[in-house]
């Protein structure tokens, strides 16, 4: 094993090897081995799989660290477009709860109203920046706000006037609202989901392990055919080239792995209680709009409006966690104060507990929303804070990658001239 | 190495390109709505609809015939303006039907129960015994009396036409037949919409209620709205740009409280109880408070008939 790092040889002379009649140009003469064609095939067969193999190998490495930095993007967008769906419910659940006391409501609950539906805005805005996907989406439910706020404000001057017309403005806003912005929010999440998991999924160890194996193979297969021809048992080129190729497969596809096993934890763990609280918050509000419509359009019982609360208490019970199950619990024991208030005749009462700010229903359901809020956003600033976190590294991993394949090429290119020195 | 680039280069572009599109996210599919023509009614003929049964004080039948003896519940509207509606400014229903269920809870000496129900619904909840009474605005009509048993007319509506300020002048010249073309909104499944398109080539549009149609008015969806002329004064009080123009009435819409078709002794007791705001000032001081600001036009109680 003494070989010496040589560049490339130079075909041999022509009286040394056979030359091809040109007629039969490619082909040795019958019983004859054109030895010095055979060794430049053998190289370029070692040096292309050395390099095939880096390049896919970093090509592998480089999608899956565009998917978890897409990853990253698209479950930001997401937990957007469902923070997007939650202040828009807020805001209705704040509209509708305000309008229950005439136009004397509360300032503050105004100020809250404003600052849920700026953030629709805002955040449309933004999800528009994020994902030129989501863009005829964002334009269609940006027209469905406005027409909802429109819609709220006609409700209110006319509250304000003492004009049931108002009371028209807002169940119809409240409905249209939930007819017609809903669904588009809804494709949103439905889309962003699919996108946020494919791209967890972009990490490919098995890929990596299956490449190396390939390449591995053919350098077998390589180093047996130089064996029998000049009676080496090992190749030194190729075996390093080898060496570099098992060590590359095994840290890039043991660091795929992590990464692969990481994403899946994120996806079920954080992620999952991301969107399952964010669920929780868009339904709480839900129900606490459709508490006060019932009780603005005074239709009490089993009504359109109580039927919807207990489809939104069901959507609560199986998605709030354990930060915020308390709070929704003391809601519903206050709601359901309200509803057998209501439904004895007792209107008047039933509108004091729903609106009163302390002592009612509004104050158990106000904490829920700020807790949801502030689980949904620190479980993902998590998930993103993990996809983002070292990808510089998996980066480089790739670059390096890409330049030991071409080390493995000039290895086998040395190993490969070793030999054709020997035969001239 | 010229190979290896024919190799590499599509490989490169194939993994970039996979890596960074997305299919744009889809609109939802607007949801056909298949809007069922109400179902054809009969009409059932009788010798006089606005005929009920003679009054009767006697309270502890009337009583006896309550669901809970200690409550009148009594179906109401609570947004159409004037008639029954909630008052934004405190939370009350009042209106001119309100005030016939005040009284008589009052004369019953009951609790009285307000409950906001549909038009719909009014049949369906006085056959079930949910409620006692209605005072929504109601037509008594020979089909009804087969369901529900009714007071003597308490106040006797007309079907009108409700249009822009700007229209008036034609309304009153050329009446109904200066709407040829325009759009009409009338609540669904209302006569009302039958009624006019007999008499004028309009465009009908349907809304859930009367002031569903006043907001299609105001978003300048529609041109006109169709009713009955109480229902339209609540309507033209919200809007300064609305008016009922003086105009032929289309139909007479009488109005009755309605009882269940059994509980006779209550409607005896309600006629008594008409009789007495009749006669008493009742009657015309509640016409006063909530009709004729809007309706501009003097009014008196309709003359029961008895006999049934």
């Amino acid at each position: 094993m003494s070989q010496t790092a040589a560049p490339q040889a130079a075909p041999p002379p022509a009286a040394k090897a056979p030359v091809p009649a040109p007629a039969a140009a490619g082909k040795s003469a019958p019983g004859l081995v054109d030895t010095p064609a055979l060794l430049n095939r053998w190289q370029l067969i070692g040096m292309s799989v050395a390099i095939v193999f880096g390049v896919l190998s970093a090509l592998i490495q480089f999608g899956g660290w565009q998917s978890d930095g897409r990853a990253a993007d698209d479950t930001e967008q997401l937990v957007r477009v469902q923070e997007i769906k939650s202040s828009l419910l807020r805001a209705d659940a704040l509209a509708t709860n305000a309008f229950l006391v005439g136009g004397l409501e509360d300032p503050e609950q105004r100020e809250e109203y404003d600052a849920a539906l700026s953030s629709v805005l805002t955040e449309i805005a933004n999800a528009a920046e994020s994902q030129p996907a989501d863009r005829e989406v964002l334009a269609a439910l940006n027209v469905e706000v406005s027409d909802y706020a429109t819609a709220v404000a006609q409700a209110r001057d006319n509250n304000r006037l003492g004009f049931p017309i108002g009371a028209e403005y807002l169940s119809g806003a409240s409905t249209e609202l939930r007819a017609d912005a809903i669904p588009l929010i809804d494709n949103m999440v439905s889309a962003n989901t699919d996108r946020t998991e494919d791209a967890m999924a972009g990490q490919h160890p098995v890929w990596l392990v299956l490449l190396g194996l390939v390449a591995l193979a053919v350098l077998v297969w390589l180093n047996r055919e130089l064996a029998r021809h000049f009676r080496r048992r090992i190749n030194k080129g190729i075996a390093v080239a080898a060496v570099i190729v098992l060590l590359v497969t095994v840290v890039t596809a043991f660091g795929a792995l992590v990464r692969d096993n990481s994403n899946d934890s994120l996806l079920d763990g954080e992620l999952a209680t991301a969107l399952s609280e964010s669920n929780a918050r868009t339904a709480a509000n839900d129900a606490k709009a459709n508490e006060s419509l019932r009780l603005i359009k005074r239709v009490p019982g089993d009504s359109a409006f109580e039927v919807a609360w207990q489809a939104s208490r069901e959507i609560v019970d199986e998605s709030a966690s354990r930060e915020t199950i308390g709070s929704w619990n003391d809601y519903v024991a206050q709601h359901e104060e309200i509803v057998r208030l209501d439904d004895a005749g007792q209107w008047n009462r039933a509108v004091t507990l729903a609106t009163e700010s302390t002592g009612g229903s509004t104050e158990p359901l106000d904490n829920f929303d700020a807790t949801a809020k502030s689980v949904v956003t620190e479980a993902r600033d998590v998930v993103v804070d993990d996809l983002r976190s070292g990808r510089i590294l998996a980066l480089v991993l790739s670059g390096l990658t890409v330049l030991l394949g071409v080390a493995a090429a000039v290895a086998v290119s040395r190993g490969i001239g070793e030999r054709r020195r020997e035969f001239s | 190495m010229r190979s290896l680039r024919r190799i590499a280069a599509p490989l490169v572009a194939v993994l970039f390109l996979a890596g960074c599109g997305y299919d744009a996210t889809p609109l939802p599919k607007p949801e056909k709505v298949d809007v069922a023509p109400a179902a054809p009614v009969t009409p059932v003929e009788c010798n006089n609809a606005k005929e009920s049964y003679a009054p009767s004080n006697d309270r502890g039948a009337a009583i006896r015939q309550l669901k809970d003896r200690g409550r009148l519940v009594v179906g109401v509207s609570a947004d159409t303006f004037q008639l029954g509606f909630t008052d934004p400014l405190d939370g009350d229903i009042k209106g001119f039907d309100i005030d016939f269920a005040q009284a008589v809870a009052e004369a019953l000496d009951v609790t009285l129960q307000l409950r906001v129900i549909t038009a719909a619904q009014r049949i369906d909840l006085l056959k079930s015994g949910e409620i006692d009474m209605v005072a929504r605005n109601m037509t008594v009509n020979c089909t009804r009396w087969t369901q529900v048993a009714f007071s003597a007319v308490y106040y006797n509506a007309t079907q009108k036409v409700l249009v822009r300020s700007d229209d008036v002048a034609s309304y009153e010249k050329d009446g109904v037949e200066s709407l040829k073309g325009k759009r009409v909104c009338a609540p669904t499944g209302s006569t009302s919409i039958d009624n006019i398109t007999e008499k004028a080539d309009v465009e009908v549009v349907a809304a859930a209620n009367h002031t569903g149609c006043l907001i299609k008015f105001q978003t300048g969806e529609v041109d006109a709205i169709t009713g009955d002329d109480t229902v339209l004064a609540g309507l033209a009080a919200q809007d300064p740009y609305a008016d009922v123009p003086k105009q032929t009435k289309l139909t007479d819409e009488p109005y009755g409280l309605a009882v269940n078709k059994d509980d006779k002794d209550l409607a005896r007791f309600i006629n008594s109880v008409l009789e007495d705001m009749r006669s008493d000032g009742r009657w015309q001081a509640s016409y006063d408070k909530w009709l004729k600001p809007y309706l501009l036009v003097d009014a008196t109680p309709p003359t029961p008939d008895y006999g049934r």
